[in-house]
């Protein structure tokens, strides 16, 4: 066994045959992490003691020959905004730095009951707002591929723990591309569901309409995997519904996949494209043209006023949804000195001094664009163009089964690059938060990249993204597998 | 569209519990005004018959019964989290004077 090469399907086949024990595994795991994350920092805690004993569970679970789950004896990474009760839950914030979780997010029981072991929670972008991971208020996250460079945001700790080795599987949240665009630059798989597949019961919201938890693997197939578990309706998530999944996600049929029709739609593939990024698409499609698959070219008309929707819409539901994070329901805030203070007082030098500035910004922002005299002309217009980018979507998807794209314009960038330039970091997500806006369901997949990289550079990975319909995750994972056969 | 200035911006900041200081006051203004700037974008699209997109998709929410039930949150962890209590209440700085 080794860990570089651990897929939840080797560590499934292995821990039943017995060549190993879920406890061993673990244990090795976290010896890598002690080292490995010293450089890395994809971990705000780890949970040895806790991760054992669920490991140890697995064991006696084979033991006593017991039919064992996909994700049984799992090593996983969680974002730190993801509730597993008794432990920290960041949020990757100061306001939270003192919060003990009360209970387990839906997901979470959902893991635990197949087995899963959750070796420790991850750094994220503060509330899961950016993409580099550097807004996060703890530490810096490095790209396992380059350490110079940013892994991503805003889960960019889930991303960096499977790439660089130190978890099987992470989760993370997606609200504009914060699945997808970490795992693109950090060179692992990535999905966000349909909206309301997935509970979101526990998850820290940030934009409840469109945040959704979702997997990073290290094949498509663990994808599927990790996703129909944690799929389902639960009554504490109003807008999750009835739908269930099975191995259809995982056993895909190549003459079924060959009949779908895969959109190409040129409001991707304009200036802004880094060359590197469109010579690794050219090469991928080339791939998937290979097993038969039919490319057509499609229009998505207002994919250009995407990003100003969201961040009218996101910023509006971020201000009301950390409204009550307020330094006194979710723990006290280090450093505040409470006495004497009236209660607004309070309020006021707990929210100063537990969020960071794009958090404020963010909040400020949302706030600006629901008051009085300009809701009509920001909130309300936004509303209505969102409809207008879903619906391209619903039109394209009557003559195309799945949509491909860059999962970003770049290759990962380097250490504030972008910090203070807020725009150009916006920009990092233009590919995914359209996909967030009409609900739909798109992975992210690293290219197997055959042309080398620029002069002077270590190769970098390049994601492309899939875009399904509505509860349609069937299609991607299927080209998504067929195109990791053609490269293995 | 957009008139942000000092004052309105102090007023935004007072709204949402926040204390601003005078450099991030001047940076955000900046900030701001960029980004509001963009959004201008969206007035030269016609949305006069386009219907509010007001949540995730088109579906209806999904709501359980209308029946008690047991909730699974233990009251305990939750209370433990509040920084100050009282003879078994959660307490916090007067709200009325």
């Amino acid at each position: 066994m080794h860990l570089h090469d651990l897929t939840i399907k080797k560590f499934h086949e292995g821990l039943k045959n017995k060549e190993f024990s879920a406890f061993d595994v673990a244990k090795t795991f976290f010896d890598y992490i002690e080292t490995r994350d010293q450089e890395v920092g994809a971990y705000l805690s780890v949970h040895k003691d806790q991760a054992l004993k669920q490991a140890e569970l697995a064991d006696i679970k084979v033991a006593k020959n017991e039919p064992l789950e996909w994700l049984t004896g799992v090593p996983m990474a969680i974002k730190d905004n993801i509730l597993i009760q008794g432990l920290p839950a960041t949020a990757g914030s100061k306001i939270l730095e003192n919060y003990k979780a009360a209970y387990d997010a839906t997901v979470i029981t959902r893991l635990k009951s197949a087995g899963a072991v959750f070796l420790g929670k991850t750094n994220l972008d503060e509330f899961a707002m950016g993409s580099s991971t550097e807004n996060s208020a703890f530490k810096k996250t490095r790209n396992p591929h380059d350490l110079e460079r940013v892994p991503g945001g805003s889960s960019g700790g889930s991303a960096a723990a499977v790439a660089g080795h130190m978890a099987v599987a992470a989760l993370g949240s997606d609200t504009g591309g914060s699945i997808r665009q970490p795992a693109g630059f950090c060179g692992v798989v990535g999905l966000k569901p349909t909206y309301g597949a997935v509970s979101r019961h526990g998850l820290i919201a940030m934009a409840s309409s469109l945040d959704q938890i979702g997997p990073f693997t290290k094949t498509v197939e663990d994808a599927a995997l990790v996703f129909q578990s944690i799929a389902g309706r639960d009554q504490f998530d109003a807008t999750n519904v009835e739908k269930t999944y099975g191995e259809e996600l995982w056993n895909p049929k190549l003459e079924d996949i060959k009949k779908l029709k895969i959109g190409i739609p040129e409001e991707y593939f304009g200036p802004g494209l880094e060359p590197e990024v469109v010579k690794v698409m050219e090469e991928v499609m080339a791939s998937l043209k290979s097993l038969g698959i039919e490319f057509k070219e499609i229009s998505l008309p207002h994919t250009k006023y995407a990003l100003s929707c969201y961040y009218i819409i996101m910023p509006a539901e971020v201000s009301s949804n950390l409204a009550r994070i307020d330094g006194i329901r979710y723990a006290p805030v280090s450093g505040v000195e409470r006495d004497g203070l009236k209660l607004e007082e309070l309020y006021r030098k707990n929210r100063s001094h537990g969020y960071g500035p794009e958090t404020k910004r963010r909040i400020i922002l949302g706030t600006y664009v629901l008051s009085s005299g300009y809701y009509d002309a920001y909130y309300a217009k936004a509303q209505k163009v969102r409809r207008l980018i879903a619906e391209d979507f619903e039109k394209a998807f009557k003559e195309v089964d799945v949509i491909f794209t860059p999962v970003s314009p770049t290759v990962p960038f380097k250490f504030g690059e972008k910090v203070s330039d807020p725009l150009a970091m916006y920009l990092s997500d233009i590919f995914t938060i359209p996909v967030n806006m009409a609900g739909l369901p798109a992975i992210s997949i690293p290219a197997k990249i055959k042309s080398g990289p620029p002069s002077g550079r270590v190769s970098l990975p390049v994601g492309f993204q899939l875009i399904g319909k509505h509860w349609r995750e069937q299609d991607i994972l299927g080209i998504g597998q067929f195109y990791e056969k053609l490269s293995a | 569209m957009s008139d942000i200035n000092k004052k309105s911006l102090k007023h935004l900041a007072d709204l949402a519990h926040l204390e601003l200081t005078e450099k991030e006051e001047e940076k955000f203004l900046k900030e701001l005004e960029s980004i509001l700037g963009h959004f201008a974008e969206l007035e030269s699209l016609d949305t006069s018959n386009v219907a509010p997109m007001t949540g995730g998709t088109s579906a209806k929410n999904v709501l359980r019964g209308d029946a008690d039930h047991q909730s699974s949150l233990a009251a305990a962890p939750v209370a433990d989290a509040f920084p100050d209590k009282e003879k078994g209440y959660l307490k916090t700085p007067a709200v009325f004077e």
